[in-house]
């Protein structure tokens, strides 16, 4: 197994008129696979796919090489989930959780539970509901680790987050991939999270799937020509994706760097973080 | 799914000093009129377990649930399986403290009392039955209104009954007075077994 999900030809339509796919890839085992996308694009659709919350239309789906629908009870015993804004009802205490899940999971690990609480300070006694948005998240990946998943799938688990806090989960979710049979599939609109741990990159744009690429290749590749008002036509077409006009200027998406850089000497050539490529790939024009 | 049933008593237990203060007055009510006040405290801990869904919904606990393994199949189980086991307790504790009342006040008819008890079970699992599916289908914010209407069709029924017992044929009186035993479980079990195939039916078909 090389993969831990595997979908393919995946596509569901809703009544409002939003459509997700098609769609096909593969989410490599051992690795942290960030997803990103502006709100509405289907990030969380394509995650509920996986999950079966939602039905698919066509497609299929394997995780850890089984068909998710029919193994799904077997399959659903290693994934532990961050959703956004599905959890436990808010009067339940904390120390209630781990009765509840302890019958739940047949690997639930009261004592990592606790570990993990103690470790981000969270009150047993308290109610969920009593929690701040930064407490309630942290409880929410306690949650999510405790009966020692293979596979994480996490929807906008930093949000709302102080940045310590933050740094502090990403390192948890950082040790979590150093077993090579766990794998992290991370949403996320806070993309400077992703630099910092992502080892893959999959890019969703009003429901397509625009980018699924290594992260290096997109940093060692992707680039952006910085040119002049009036020197947008020496720029040809066949170099770059797409290009955005600023005030004074025009920037350019490429995908081929160090070509480019013996290319166009005269040009400024700059790196590009996901932020950059994700606007300029939502905002751009070809 | 032992853990689904745990979560919703969990949920409950805060409610639980609201239900002894009401069974408390219950037993002095009871000792003026016993048998009228024997259905409120089943009929109240079943509209107490309806919260439950209102808590499940309020925080999506639904969507949460299904990541779990059996998840879905589970989530109806559970919630039927809960209210029979707080239905049945409720309805036993009632049983319980009446006897007592009885022996105390020297008036003892244990009969009446395991057929009243009896007839208190089987009516709010009866309309427990006929919501399950509509909160399924619904939510429980929708089919809150459907509760209240169910309720009072249901004592509407009982009343219209026991008005025109005299217009009722006899010979249906008699069937019904010598097999009640066998009409009245079967009738339940029935309906509480097609409320649980059509709610497991809708449940899977839904999404969240």
């Amino acid at each position: 197994m090389i993969n831990a999900v595997e979908i393919k030809n995946l596509s569901k339509s809703y009544n409002n008129g939003f459509k997700l796919g098609e769609i096909s890839l593969n989410i490599p085992k051992g690795l942290i696979i960030g997803l990103i996308g502006e709100n509405g694009a289907g990030k969380t659709t394509l995650i509920k796919s996986i999950l079966n919350i939602i039905k698919i239309d066509t497609g299929n789906i394997k995780i850890f090489d089984k068909d998710y629908i029919n193994y799904e009870n077997i399959i659903k015993e290693d994934i532990g989930v961050v959703l956004d804004n599905m959890f436990f009802p808010e009067l339940l205490t904390l120390s209630d959780i781990d009765k509840i899940m302890g019958d739940i999971f047949k690997n639930w690990d009261s004592k990592l539970y606790f570990d993990f609480l103690n470790k981000f300070n969270l009150p047993i006694k308290r109610t969920i509901k009593n929690l701040s948005k930064g407490m309630r998240k942290k409880l929410e990946i306690a949650t999510a680790l405790a009966h020692h998943p293979k596979l994480l799938i996490l929807d906008e688990p930093t949000s709302g987050l102080d940045p310590i806090t933050r740094s502090e989960v990403l390192d948890i979710f950082q040790n979590f991939v150093q077993d090579e049979e766990h794998t992290i599939l991370f949403s996320t609109h806070i993309t400077s999270d992703l630099e910092h741990i992502a080892d893959y990159i999959i890019f969703i744009d009003q429901g397509k799937l625009v980018l699924n690429e290594n992260k290096d290749t997109i940093v060692d590749n992707y680039g952006i020509l910085k040119c002049d008002i009036d020197d947008f036509n020496k720029v040809s077409r066949e170099d770059y994706l797409v290009y955005k006009k600023n005030k004074y200027s025009y920037d350019f998406l490429i995908n081929n760097k160090s070509k480019i850089k013996k290319k166009y000497r005269d040009f400024v050539i700059d790196n590009i973080s996901l932020e950059e490529l994700m606007i300029l790939m939502i905002k751009g024009d070809k | 799914m032992l853990g689904l049933i745990k979560k919703d008593f969990l949920l409950i237990k805060g409610n639980l000093k609201l239900v002894s203060i009401i069974f408390i007055v219950l037993i002095f009510i009871s000792f003026e009129e016993s048998s009228n006040f024997i259905f409120i405290p089943a009929f109240i801990s079943i509209i107490l377990f309806f919260s439950t869904f209102s808590y499940d919904e309020y925080n999506k606990w639904d969507a949460y649930a299904i990541t779990f393994p059996n998840g879905k199949e589970n989530i109806v189980k559970s919630k039927y399986l809960s209210t029979l086991l707080l239905v049945l307790f409720t309805v036993l504790i009632t049983m319980i403290i009446w006897i007592i009342i009885s022996i105390i006040n020297n008036n003892l008819d244990i009969e009446y009392i395991l057929l009243t008890s009896f007839g208190c079970f089987a009516s709010v699992i009866f309309l427990q039955s006929i919501m399950y599916p509509l909160i399924f289908k619904f939510g429980i914010e929708k089919s809150r209104i459907v509760i209240f209407v169910g309720i009072f069709i249901l004592i509407a029924i009982i009343g219209l009954i026991s008005r025109n017992i005299g217009s009722i044929p006899i010979e249906v009186v008699s069937l019904f007075n010598n097999y009640w035993m066998i009409i009245v479980p079967l009738i339940i079990i029935i309906t509480f077994s097609v409320s649980y195939y059509l709610s497991k039916k809708i449940y899977m078909k839904k999404e969240f």
